[in-house]
């Protein structure tokens, strides 16, 4: 079943009371990406995998993929923005300690064509 | 005397009182409640109930009643049979968490000790503060005594916890009238109670961990109005709800209720409508009247949300003039409950009788013997020249008028 199947619009009989939510997490299938006007684009060659857009990212639009770091442990590295929840606020932009120095950008911000 | 187990106690007690009581017998899981005049003693004796260990109740001694109703639906959301007691200002406070709650559909039980609004500041009665408050989506019950306001409270957790229902109700009684004067009163068998009232039974709850749930989340243009219907519906099923459950009470506790009260209505021309306490004056003007000939009669409201416009249409479809008492204005406009009567008159009934409009108590006016007389006078004059012109929308024992 694809998203618009699942989320088809419900009779009001069909709605369980008070607008409760019954299924944990579904927020996930939310797509916030269509608020957008601009978006942030990696820039994996000037990234120094310090998580902190990940961390700062208020929709969890940071992906991560699992790898291993320079001590041979394994880590999670930042691979891509999920466009689907990325609403462009740019704090992920704003935070990135490369963007910060200002010589070269590991997080672009561009303006976004929907 | 010493009390029989099993058996109701018959006490001389406030109505605040008695509210008390009934919710120590109803016991709720939560209370959280900021006391206000002219409630003030049901939070009061309740904390003493909960100090002396009488209930199980987990007491939320708030900083506001705006923080009153939000722990309430708090706990409601997460499980609890939960109830609150306030007034006019207190409530008015908790405006925004009513609709909370009643979209929410958290069937939070409150005692409302009706007072008015202010300004100027008063504390005496009138039904400013849940009048306001009848587009909250809360189902009102109003109570003529203390005895009533026992009664509606004890039938109140099965109305508003049914199934079809899901809804927050608010037990209405009349501030100092009711509130702070004893009457002597049955107050019934905590374990009678108890069985009668029954278990709270919760609904997808916050606390049960292994089925996580989101209560109050954003709901916009696509599922808002759905979920506003769904709300409708609850008050539409409210009205069979509420007529089950005083049946049921009648026939375990001997006092019969209905969504109104008729008094001596069968053949009576002039009818008076009115809500709480003043009913009780109203019978005595109209056993006195009656002596004399004249054909009159009462209906009071118990429920007033939902609003039972058919029941009531039939039940004044042989009346020939219709004089509605409201104790709360709606400025610019007619009274909340000469709105609701002419509503159903008008569209649920052939009937075409006058319709005549009174304000009367606000901030704890009386409302004597003789003016009730008065009214149904000035119905009597109306009704012999088949117009109510120059007297619609009267306001009562206004100096001045
Ligand atoms: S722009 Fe905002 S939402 Fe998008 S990835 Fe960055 S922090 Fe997250
Ligand atoms: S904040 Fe900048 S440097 Fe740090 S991981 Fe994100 S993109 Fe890379």
């Amino acid at each position: 079943m694809n998203l618009k199947q699942k989320y088809a619009l419900k009779k009001w009989q069909d709605l369980p009371l008070g607008g409760v939510i019954l299924e944990a997490g579904n927020a996930a299938d939310y797509e916030t990406g269509t608020w957008r006007t601009w978006k942030p684009v990696t820039h994996r060659e000037n990234c120094i995998q310090c998580l902190a857009c990940w961390e700062y990212c208020p929709e969890d639009a940071i992906v991560l993929e699992n790898g291993t770091g320079p001590d041979g442990k394994p880590r999670k590295f930042v691979v891509d923005v999920n466009y689907y929840h990325c609403k462009g606020c740019g704090l992920c932009v704003r935070e990135c300690p490369v963007n910060k120095e200002g010589v070269v950008q590991a997080l672009g911000f561009v303006r976004d064509e929907v | 005397m010493k009390h029989v187990a099993g058996k109701p106690k018959i006490l001389p007690i406030t109505g605040a009182g008695a509210m008390a009581q009934a919710m120590r017998q109803i016991n709720p899981d939560v209370v959280a409640a900021f006391p206000i005049t002219p409630s003030t003693q049901i939070v009061e004796d309740f904390s003493q109930f909960v100090a002396d260990g009488k209930v199980d109740t987990e007491f939320v001694t708030v900083e506001s009643e705006h923080s009153a109703m939000s722990a309430c639906i708090g706990a409601s959301a997460a499980g609890g049979r939960v109830m609150t007691a306030t007034s006019s200002a207190g409530m008015a406070y908790m405006w925004e968490l009513l609709y909370v709650a009643a979209s929410m559909r958290q069937p939070v039980l409150m005692s409302l000790v009706n007072r008015a609004l202010t300004g100027p500041i008063n504390i005496h009665c009138d039904h400013s503060d849940s009048m306001g408050a009848r587009d909250s989506g809360w189902l009102q019950i109003y109570s003529e005594n203390n005895q009533e306001a026992y009664d509606n409270l004890v039938m109140a957790a099965r109305i508003a916890e049914h199934d079809d229902v899901r809804l927050p109700i608010m037990i209405c009684q009349d501030g100092f009238i009711i509130s702070h004067s004893i009457q002597t009163m049955q107050i019934e068998d905590d374990a009678a109670v108890k069985a009668f009232v029954g278990a709270h039974k919760p609904y997808h709850p916050i606390l049960d961990t292994k089925n996580p749930v989101t209560w109050g989340a954003l709901d916009l243009q696509d599922y808002y109005i759905e979920h506003k219907r769904g709300q409708e519906q609850g008050m539409k099923n409210a009205l069979r709800v509420i007529e089950e459950v005083s049946v049921d009470f009648a026939k375990k506790f001997g006092r019969k209720y209905n969504l109104f009260e008729t008094y001596r209505i069968e053949d009576a021309e002039i009818v008076m409508v009115a809500i709480g306490s003043a009913a009780g004056e109203i019978k005595e003007v109209i056993d006195e009247l009656r002596t004399k000939g004249e054909k009159v009669g009462l209906l009071k409201i118990r429920s007033f949300r939902p609003f039972p416009y058919a029941q009531i249409a039939k039940a004044l479809s042989h009346a020939q003039i219709i004089t509605v008492l409201d104790r709360s204005a709606s400025f610019g406009a007619h009274g909340p409950l000469f709105v609701e009567i002419t509503t159903s008159v008008y569209n649920y009934c052939d009937n075409r009788p006058l319709l005549l409009s009174h304000t009367y108590g606000l901030g704890g006016r009386e409302l004597s013997m003789q003016m009730i007389e008065h009214v149904f006078a000035e119905s009597r004059i109306c009704l012999d020249k088949g117009e109510v012109n120059g007297r619609q929308g009267m306001w009562l024992n206004v100096r001045g008028d």
